[in-house]
């Protein structure tokens, strides 16, 4: 019993410091996947053949392959041409690219579960298309997509554990720090996964306060949660 | 409103509309005077609801041209987005916008069209809704409300624009029974209040009482106009006598005979 | 310089290919029984599937593989391989278990009353309405999961397992073309999940009844 406090304590600070910084890769990613995800969806129902191809493009791609590939072709791949990103910089960017492509797939599914009668009765009043988007469409298919949403926050928390691999000191890493220096990999690396379990938690009570916030009567559209 | 009697406001002159290689509309002509209230029958749904959304541009017509008053609405310069702030419609799904109170719903095209300040927004909201019997709904969301009321909030929000003619798309085919009567009652008053209306459905109680024009139109072409003891009492044409036979006998099934409906 | 790309990419290929072809049809078998002990299943049964799901799915895969790989290691000497192949399986499974409960579920309860209204029992029930039904809802939604499962193969490079990254690795390594490798094994990741993902869509329209 002894044995198992004194590990806490000389892991419970490094596995603190990891903690917050999965959180932030996560928080950054999110974000900057939402700033993407929401135009490139708009992209996707409403743009011309061109636009919508390049959205497609994007998309495809960034589901299409793994996060860690992209993450290699981001850190070492682009500095071949002249662009050397440091290792939070190509976390960030990777993550926040590979998430916009998932955001915009659910947004899309989103704003095409509103219908064409929401754009209807929009034009019938008198807007016009980018108003009714703006007033009529988006605010409905952002509730719709809330469920989806918080799931994407759930899996970005997972998903920073592969910037292990390029050094990134967040969680994962500090993990086999430890594992190599003090104790056994087993303990330490159930100890990270106690840990991660802990996170998710938190982010799902978090979810579950959001989504009940924003609970408008009509949308309590229960997706399949994955 | 002063409405000027017997002069014509909507008049559509030979619309052709195609999806693919399907001819919808073949040819329709239809001359609305103000405060006139026409009744479109008709068999299945399409074309006539393809026909009032070519009147409001929802959907452009192939060939054929539309005049609001003295304004050509078909012709290239034409804004769309003001045609449809004379043009009002409601549709057979309703289509409120979930996100917003009935209010809500109202207030949005007096805002954000018409460009109203808020409060006065307000204020013409809660009068339309007052005047389609909601009154004490006006904060409820659409998924509060039954088909009977969430129908009357979207004739309440096209009315708030203060349209000059109103399009009705088959407004109670989505209704339960029990329900129709009060969505019907409301539109029935707005005609009797001089309101110009197009209305495309299947309840012939209402042609009869309300309509003082019937249009029935079938595979895309006019086979006959008329008032409604011309049509139902003396049809001319072969198959608008078919037609009213098939659907009488659909009345006549349920507990309502065509000829005494006073709601 | 190409055909030397070629050659690695494929030996790594082949590897990738049979981590998927072992990760995949555990990940089916374990999940879809789990699922039915889920939905079916006694109490007791049922809330242990709860907990595994719970647990397999708030934990990164990556850390799911170290954990895995030094438990077996510890255990038997089973080559990194294995132990990634397995992993990957567990977790999957975890996955694939939410996939078939939500489409077992929606399936809805009346398809088992009218089954056990004709005289079948639960096991037959199950096996004759339920199922069936159940795997076609589940075609889209388990997609999903075949090719998340096919990109997460790329994880099992972190304990040394020579699949198409560690390829592309080596050869960028010996090449100093790092772009061109890691490049080269995204577009064939891509190649792969879209033909995967045709393979799927054919399917699901061969098999399609509207429920």
């Amino acid at each position: 019993m002894d044995q198992f406090f004194l590990f806490i304590d000389r892991v419970g600070l490094e596995f603190l410091k990891g903690a917050i910084t999965t959180l932030q890769l996560a928080a950054v990613g999110l974000t900057f996947g939402f700033i993407i995800g929401w135009p490139v969806s708009i992209m996707k129902v409403y743009g011309n053949k061109w636009v919508r191809r390049i959205a497609l493009g994007y998309t495809e791609f960034f589901r299409g392959t793994p996060l860690l590939v992209q993450l290699f072709v981001i850190y070492y791949g682009f500095p071949q041409f002249g662009f050397t990103l440091s290792r939070f910089a190509s976390a960030y960017l990777a993550l926040s690219l590979n998430s916009g492509a998932y955001q915009a797939e659910y947004f899309r599914g989103a704003i095409q579960a509103i219908g064409e009668g929401q754009m209807m009765a929009a034009r019938g009043i008198g807007m016009n298309k980018v108003q009714a988007i703006w007033h009529i469409i988006l605010p409905q298919a952002f509730r719709y997509a809330i469920p989806s949403w918080t799931n994407e926050m759930i899996s970005m928390v997972k998903y920073t554990s592969i910037v292990y691999l390029i050094a990134v000191p967040e969680l994962m890493t500090r993990a086999q720090e430890l594992a190599s220096r003090y104790f056994d990999p087993l303990q330490t690396y159930s100890a990270a996964a106690f840990v991660y379990l802990i996170l998710v938690g938190i982010m799902t009570v978090i979810t579950n306060f959001i989504e009940k916030s924003i609970k408008t009567p009509g949308f309590e559209v229960e997706m399949l949660k994955h | 409103m002063n409405i000027p009697l017997n002069n014509s406001l909507l008049k559509i002159e030979n619309v052709y509309k195609s999806y693919g290689s399907a001819e919808i509309l073949r040819g329709i002509s239809i001359d609305i005077k103000s405060r006139e209230v026409v009744v479109i029958i008709g068999t299945s749904g399409t074309g006539k609801s393809t026909l009032l959304r070519c009147i409001n541009l929802l959907t452009k017509p192939d060939q054929g041209r539309i005049w609001l008053e003295n304004w050509e609405i078909t012709a290239d310069g034409a804004d769309q987005n003001k045609v449809r702030q004379q043009i009002g419609m409601v549709f057979q799904d309703f289509n409120l916008f979930n996100h917003l109170s009935a209010l809500g719903n109202v207030t949005i095209g007096l805002t954000k069209v018409l460009g109203m300040n808020k409060q006065k927004a307000i204020e013409k909201g809660m009068w339309e809704l007052e005047r389609v019997g909601l009154k004490d709904k006006v904060n409820l969301y659409p998924a509060q409300l039954s088909g009977g009321q969430k129908q009357r909030v979207a004739i309440a929000r096209a009315l708030g624009l203060e349209p000059k003619v109103m399009l009705f798309d088959e407004p109670t085919s989505a209704l339960d029974p029990e329900l129709i009567g009060e969505v019907l009652g409301v539109m029935q008053t707005l005609a009797e209040e001089g309101m110009t209306m197009v209305v495309v459905t299947h309840e012939l109680g209402f042609a009869q009482d309300v309509a003082d024009k019937i249009v029935f139109i079938e595979n895309g072409k006019v086979v006959e106009t008329g008032s409604p003891e011309q049509l139902f009492h003396n049809p001319q044409n072969a198959r608008t006598k078919e037609f009213l036979m098939k659907i009488t006998d659909l009345n006549k099934t349920s507990d309502e005979p065509v000829d005494s409906s006073k709601r | 310089m190409l055909i030397t790309l070629v050659t690695f990419l494929l030996k790594g290929l082949l590897v990738t290919l049979q981590i998927f072809l072992i990760a995949l049809p555990m990940g089916f078998l374990l999940g879809i029984s789990l699922a039915l002990v889920r939905v079916y299943g006694n109490p007791w049964f049922s809330k242990f599937a709860v907990v595994y799901s719970t647990v397999m799915r708030a934990v990164p895969a990556l850390v799911m593989l170290f954990i895995i790989y030094f438990v077996i290691t510890g255990a038997i000497d089973l080559p990194a391989f294995w132990a990634g192949s397995l992993s990957l399986g567990i977790v999957t499974s975890a996955n694939q278990m939410e996939v078939f409960r939500g489409a077992i579920q929606s399936v809805g309860p009346e398809q088992m009353r009218a089954a056990r209204a004709i005289g079948m029992t639960k096991g037959k029930a199950i096996r004759y309405i339920i199922l069936p039904q159940a795997l076609r809802l589940a075609i889209p939604p388990w997609s999903n999961e075949v090719a998340i499962v096919l990109k997460d193969t790329s994880l099992i490079y972190a304990i040394g397992v020579p699949e198409m990254l560690r390829q592309a690795e080596y050869f960028s390594a010996s090449t100093y073309q790092p772009f061109l490798a890691f490049g080269a094994c995204a577009a064939l990741y891509f190649l792969l999940t879209f033909l995967t993902n045709r393979g799927l869509d054919a399917l699901e329209r061969k098999i399609n009844i509207t429920i």
